[in-house]
């Protein structure tokens, strides 16, 4: 067990160290500190402006190799601050970074966690649906509805509800948020609506599959020869057999419900990390884009380490090897 | 001097032609692969129809060539060189305005100035005057391009890699995986943004970063599948005969994955065009594609009266595309393997 | 329960949950004259030594005042006191300097805030004096502050030895970095050309004669700053920083800096303008006099004219990224004025006249030309399009810009809204003619063909290869919106036979090739920092080109005669050999063609018609204490406009059991067989 766990633990730490170091190859490797600059301050500002600029943030070290002295280098700088989580200022506006977190994060969980929380039982409740009529008109409808909910693209979703739900029905603001509890409602409404369609016709077509896998298993069979009710059946062997992959799928998305929802917090005003990502990226701010990656994947590979430790707690069968 | 483009287009055109024509041969050839396809044609015959329509619209765009315009065409000099698709000769010649008009409309939308095709704009004019229903069946060879090029990057390199970590395991396992594991550690659209910014964004580098970021599944599984395969018993029987290890690779554990192949190839294809998507709507997407066509009606909904016309075409033939590679997939995955894939749908 | 019940029944408990409104400002304070806004993207920073875009000067320049103003109506643009007493005169030195006295006014209060305690126990606030002035100039030099004026605003004597001073000390000196940051300045000595003679007199003398001095005092670079705010804001010890925070004399203060999503700027109750309405000062009073245009838009309506400001209470600022829900919400009456985003210009306007629907809405339509310019650069080192290609590549240049139609250009992409360009000098700016025609910017499609055959590329052949002649156009925006513009040049140079290829690579791609020389094409803005010729015609200067050290001139124009002429006229004062002198650089680059220019932009803005006193600027300079609101009749509208429509959610129950009844019934029916 101890073994097993170190071993888990030493490949976590391995991957991570990986990702940076890809992450160092991809931003810093192959971008020019001067257009960092030059994208931070404005197309304006003179060469002197650049180069403190470049001197203030410390892109002025040498990449990888430094002959007078080989550990003042942005390599291990970029190492260095990652696995200390001395996260620095951001590259656009200089805020520190790790304040831009706080303030993210829960702006971010305030949308995500009920996403996960409504749209767990709604596919579950849905798939069960399909599945417990399946091989019927009800089954078909709700395969079809599934693939062609799947099939649409979030943005079409995104800019449908804004302007049907928005605009024209006018029942929700189109976009906006408040931190206040007693408002947050009204807005997180649009984004949630628009994050339950997107998702839930790839949940149901996978739940769906697993469900009617796990009713023609023998021991169900035997149930239903035995003369139990459809529903009981259902409820009592199908559902809880069924929930193993089911929370294995789902666990691993937890991690990234810190890392909030990119297009949807971004299309409908929400601050949280998704949308500080999205500026990120359109404004070359590499230092903040980093960390967002590296966070990502650490709690990632936190995820998968505890998940995979609560399975061979629960269930002794599960062989450690 | 380099190949100029729409020669180099044209080749591709044909080379996946024979490729196309060589599959359907070796499936021809084997009672497996016939009745299994038969099987699937017999489930889904229209959405396969739909998918055949695409592709030979894909095609016939990608097949162009050049000639000298006649001198008397309006607006162009004698002797100028114009190079064009199949798919465009199809259309009139010049088949522009100057800018917005609605559907079937022989007007300007703006302006009521009389338009140089009226009634003949099937799907409208975007701002630019370019005819909606040309530039969306043009969209099917990107959308067709990032699928299938990004699968043809893809499925090889998780093939090269996922193999020999299954069946050599030991250093070359612990290597592919620890490669597995770092990429799919990060969030994939994350992995997505960074990789095109750094790489750029021309049509190869961003479905090299597609593929980067969607071998890893697929190669996972590979491996594991190779690890099922290595304890069979013919196998063993193989390697015991002293067949060479490569031998067996080739001969009995690839062929055993082809089925997965083709699996994976349906199911990731809607996948990445869909993710080509949102690429676009974050400035990083394919020049003409649906994507771009999309994220147009980001001005074109915020004007009064909205135009429309140009979201609908892009987003009905992205949806149709979807739609349709999505219900033959799940043909495919019934038809060829029931349960392996059942965690990846 | 199936999906759509689910969603029936979750829709039907959160529409009476909330109340079933569309209205995004559930806390709002009604009895408050409140002024709604929206900005595209996040401040960078709030230190109005640094802040260079224009969403933080939107900010901070009603926060943080000037010495000198503009006159909020007249144009061309005119100087009006700000925080002193009358507009300087120059007055040259015998040694060849220029001094200019500044006569503060005295009583100015800065903003109550917690950093005044760094003065005394329990000081809140303090009176503005000279040296807060003087702090806020030495701060463009202090390399710390990295400001981005401190090369124009060199010629203020002393001023770059001040910073050098500085530097010196705290790279040699250990302990100096620690000390307070007026103690820094203080030790650094001052500069000679900032002198404050009294609490209430400021002296700058400039090295050389810079008339254009006058108009940096109405920038929001030489803000005074206090330099407690400085010193207690550094972003320890949960403190903001500096670059997080407002601490200035103005109309308004910052009291809400949730930059990623709101913004809120109140009334700052100790303003000197507020206070001292007896002064009638210039610019803490509504104008009386302006342009003919005025009196039709009602920016001169008696029931402002000449009031005392501030009107408004409170500024909402809201950030909306996508155009989309930011016109929506401005169209239901959710904002005060549609907000355009700094590159999208398609806004719901047809041909530059508002639809019938808006305007019965009460909406007007406000436009004002902005001094800036937009071209498309050559870049003058290339061996095909540049001066290396001699004659053969003047005259492609010149056949390149005789086939852009900027006019349907501007009617396609930005319905009008804008002035097609015929020189650098947009209007409203000393040195533009509106006579002047440029012989290269009307289309001529046949002249154009015959200027390239001239070149040698007839019919847009390039007779080495034999194939039509290969430009690349570059860029560093990789957005469909731009894609598309470029398109349009694309397909103009396409009737001569050229082969322009777009080369949209990310921004960095874009620098790189920048850097390397490796681009021909380009499309760039210039929107002035001040309107004087001269910040238009040095981005032609061959000192500033791009290959001498990455300078403005992208184009890397160098012509002897061109930087003769501007080395003369630019710290000329508007006269009539300066005028000579422009007209000769302007026939210059229109023979030459190192740029086609394209047009002067228009600020576009949509108004709704409670929102009063708003007039468009163009400049970074305070607008907002000029506008006034009728919160009662925006109330009233807002009801009216965002009746929520009911029926689809009962359409939608139905349509949902409609789906499901047969299912069961048929499921009922293969069960019992």
């Amino acid at each position: 067990m101890t073994t097993w766990l170190l071993r888990r633990l030493v490949w976590g730490a391995l991957t991570v160290l990986g990702v940076l170091g890809f992450l160092f190859v991809l931003f810093f490797a192959t971008a020019q500190p001067e257009d960092v600059a030059r994208r931070a301050i404005g197309e304006k500002a003179p060469p002197e402006a650049i180069a403190q600029w470049i001197a203030n943030h410390g892109y002025d070290r040498p990449r990888i190799w430094n002959p007078e002295n080989p550990f003042d280098t942005m390599l291990l700088e970029h190492y260095r601050r990652m696995l200390t989580f001395d996260f620095g200022r951001s590259d656009a506006d200089d805020v520190p970074i790790s304040q831009r977190l706080g303030d993210g994060v829960g702006p971010s969980l305030a949308l995500t966690v009920p996403l996960f929380l409504l749209g767990l039982p709604l596919a579950l409740a849905a798939s069960l649906l399909v599945a417990f009529f399946r091989e019927t008109y009800i089954d078909r409808m709700g395969v079809v509805l599934a693939v062609v909910a799947m099939s649409i693209s979030i943005l079409i979703y995104i800019l449908a509800g804004q302007y049907l739900i928005g605009v024209l029905l006018r029942w929700f603001p189109i976009s906006g948020f408040a931190s206040d509890p007693s408002v947050i409602a009204r807005f997180l409404a649009l984004p949630l609506l628009v994050g339950l369609l997107n998702g839930i016709g790839s949940d149901v077509r996978l739940y769906r599959t697993v469900f009617v896998e796990e009713t023609n298993r023998d021991y169900v069979r035997t149930a239903f020869a035995k003369g139990a009710g459809d529903g009981r059946v259902m409820a009592r062997h199908v559902l809880p057999n069924a929930m193993i992959p089911i929370l294995t799928h789902e666990v691993v998305r937890i991690p990234f419900l810190f890392t909030g929802a990119l297009l949807l917090e971004s299309f409908f005003g929400i601050p949280g990390l998704g949308s500080i990502t999205v500026d990120a990226i359109h404004a070359n701010d590499f230092a903040t884009l980093r960390v967002m990656v590296y966070l990502g994947a650490l709690l990632f590979v936190a995820g998968q380490i505890l998940t995979d430790l609560a399975y061979t707690l629960a269930d002794p069968r599960v062989r450690l090897g | 001097m380099a190949l100029e483009s729409h020669i180099a287009a044209n080749l591709v055109a044909v080379l996946l032609v024979a490729l196309a024509a060589f599959l359907t041969w070796r499936a021809r050839r084997s009672r497996y692969w016939r009745e299994r396809l038969v099987e699937i044609g017999r489930r889904r015959p229209l959405a396969l129809a739909l998918i055949a329509l695409y592709a030979a619209v894909a095609l016939l765009d990608t097949v162009s060539w050049r000639e000298e315009l006649p001198a008397d065409r309006p607006g162009a000099s004698a002797g100028l060189l114009e190079t064009r698709s199949a798919l465009e000769r199809l259309f009139p010649a010049d088949f522009q305005e100057a800018s917005y008009s609605a559907p079937l409309a022989d007007r300007e939308f703006y302006g009521d100035a009389p338009l140089a095709h009226p009634g003949r704009h099937v799907l409208g004019t975007d701002i630019l005057g370019r005819d909606v229903l040309l530039l969306t069946l043009q969209g099917a060879r990107v959308a067709l391009l990032v699928g299938g090029l990004t699968c043809l990057i893809a499925i090889p390199l998780a093939l090269l890699a996922g193999i020999p970590a299954g069946w050599f395991g030991g250093r070359l396992d612990d290597l592919v995986f620890f490669v597995v594991s770092t990429l799919a550690s990060m969030p994939s659209i994350l992995l997505l943004i960074a990789l095109v910014t750094a790489i750029g964004r021309g049509p190869l580098q961003v479905c090299f970063a597609l593929a980067v970021t969607g071998w890893v599944g697929f190669c996972r599984l590979a491996r594991g599948e190779t690890l099922k395969i290595r304890e069979l018993d013919y196998v063993h029987a193989a390697r015991a005969l002293g067949v060479s290890e490569w031998r067996i690779l080739w001969r009995h554990v690839l062929p055993n994955l082809t089925h997965l192949v083709v699996i994976t190839f349906v199911l990731t294809f809607s996948q990445l065009v869909l993710s080509e998507a949102v690429l676009s709507w974050l400035g990083l997407g394919l020049d003409g594609s649906w994507g771009q066509m999309i994220d147009q009606a980001r001005d074109e909904l915020s004007r009064d009266p909205v135009i429309g016309w140009n979201l609908g075409a892009a987003s009905g033939a992205l949806f149709v595309l979807i739609l349709c590679v999505n219900r033959v997939g799940d043909a495919v995955r019934d038809v060829l393997d029931p349960r392996t894939l059942r965690e990846r749908a | 329960m199936s999906r759509q019940q689910a969603f029936a029944l979750a829709l039907g408990l959160g529409l009476a949950a909330f109340g079933c409104s569309n209205n995004p400002y559930p806390d709002a304070d009604d009895t408050l004259r409140v002024f709604y806004t929206a900005y595209s993207e996040p401040p960078k920073t709030l230190d109005p030594q640094v802040a260079y875009s224009t969403v933080d000067h939107d900010v901070l320049s009603n926060i943080y005042e000037t010495l000198l103003e503009y006159h909020y109506l007249k144009r061309p643009y005119q100087l009006i006191p700000g925080l002193v007493v009358d507009v300087p005169e120059a007055e040259p030195q015998p040694d060849g300097t220029v001094a200019y006295r500044f006569q503060l006014r005295r009583g100015v209060l800065f903003a109550e805030d917690p950093s005044f305690s760094l003065g005394g126990e329990g000081v809140v606030q303090r009176e503005l004096l000279a040296s807060d002035v003087a702090f806020g100039i030495l701060r463009i030099a202090d390399p710390a502050v990295n400001s981005p004026v401190l090369v124009p605003l060199s010629k203020i004597a002393g001023l770059a030895a001040f910073g050098e001073r500085l530097q010196k000390l705290r790279d040699e000196e250990p302990g100096f970095s620690s000390l307070r940051i007026d103690e820094q300045y203080r030790r650094a000595g001052p500069a000679t050309g900032v002198r404050a003679t009294n609490p209430d007199r400021l002296e700058i003398v400039t090295q050389v004669p810079y008339p254009q001095i006058l108009y940096w005092f109405a920038m929001p670079f030489t803000s005074p700053v206090p330099w407690e705010a400085v010193a207690w804001y550094d972003g320890e010890g949960g403190r903001p920083g500096f670059s997080e925070i407002a601490v200035g004399t103005g109309p308004f203060r910052l009291t809400r800096y949730d930059k990623r999503s709101r913004i809120v700027l109140d009334r700052n109750p100790d303003w000197w303008g507020a206070r001292h309405p007896e002064w009638g000062a210039p610019s803490a009073t509504y104008p009386t006099e302006g342009m003919p245009e005025d009196v039709a838009r009602g920016t001169l309506d008696p029931a402002l004219a000449g009031r005392a400001l501030p009107f408004l209470d409170r500024i909402e600022m809201r950030l909306e990224k996508e155009t989309i829900p930011a016109f929506a919400k401005f169209t239901q009456g959710y904002y005060d004025r549609s907000t355009i985003p700094k590159e999208s210009f398609d806004q719901a306007v047809r041909n530059g006249a508002l639809s019938p629907e808006m305007e019965a809405r009460g909406m007007r339509l406000e436009r004002a030309v902005r001094p800036g310019v937009f071209y498309l650069g050559f870049n003058m080192e290339d061996p095909v399009v540049g001066a290396a290609a001699g004659d053969r590549g003047r005259l492609l240049r010149q056949a390149m810009s005789l086939a852009v139609d900027v006019q349907e250009f501007l009617r396609i992409f930005l319905n009008d809204r804008g002035i097609p360009a015929q020189s650098p000098i947009p209007p409203g700016i000393f040195g533009y003619d509106e006579e002047y025609r440029n012989p290269f910017r009307t289309p001529d499609l046949a002249r154009a063909r015959a200027l390239l055959a001239e070149a040698g590329y007839a019919g847009g052949i390039d007779p080495e290869t034999r194939r039509p002649l290969r430009i690349t156009f570059d860029t560093g925006d990789t957005s469909v919106q731009s894609r598309l513009r470029y398109l349009y040049f694309i397909d103009a140079w396409k009737r001569l036979g050229l082969d322009v290829e777009l080369a949209a690579t990310n921004y960095n791609q874009f620098r790189d090739k920048v850097r390397r020389g490796a681009y021909q094409l380009f499309m760039w803005g210039w929107v002035a920092d001040y309107p004087d010729p001269e910040n238009f015609l040095f981005l032609l200067w061959s000192e500033l080109a791009q290959s001498n050290g990455g300078g403005p001139n992208t184009a890397n124009f160098a012509d002897p005669r061109y930087d003769a002429l501007f080395h003369d006229m630019k710290d000329r004062g508007n006269d009539d050999r300066r005028l000579e002198q422009i007209a000769e650089m302007r026939a210059l680059l229109e023979h030459e063609r190192p740029w086609i220019e394209l047009f002067h932009p228009e600020d576009y803005a949509l108004v709704h018609g409670w929102l009063q006193g708003f007039a468009p600027m163009g400049l970074p300079v305070p607008t907002w204490k000029y506008h006034a609101v009728d919160a009662e009749a925006r109330a009233e509208r807002r009801t009216a406009w965002n009746r929520p429509v009911r029926w689809p959610l009962a359409a939608g129950v139905v349509l949902a059991v409609a789906l499901l009844v047969p299912g069961i019934v048929t499921w009922r029916r293969e069960r019992r067989a």
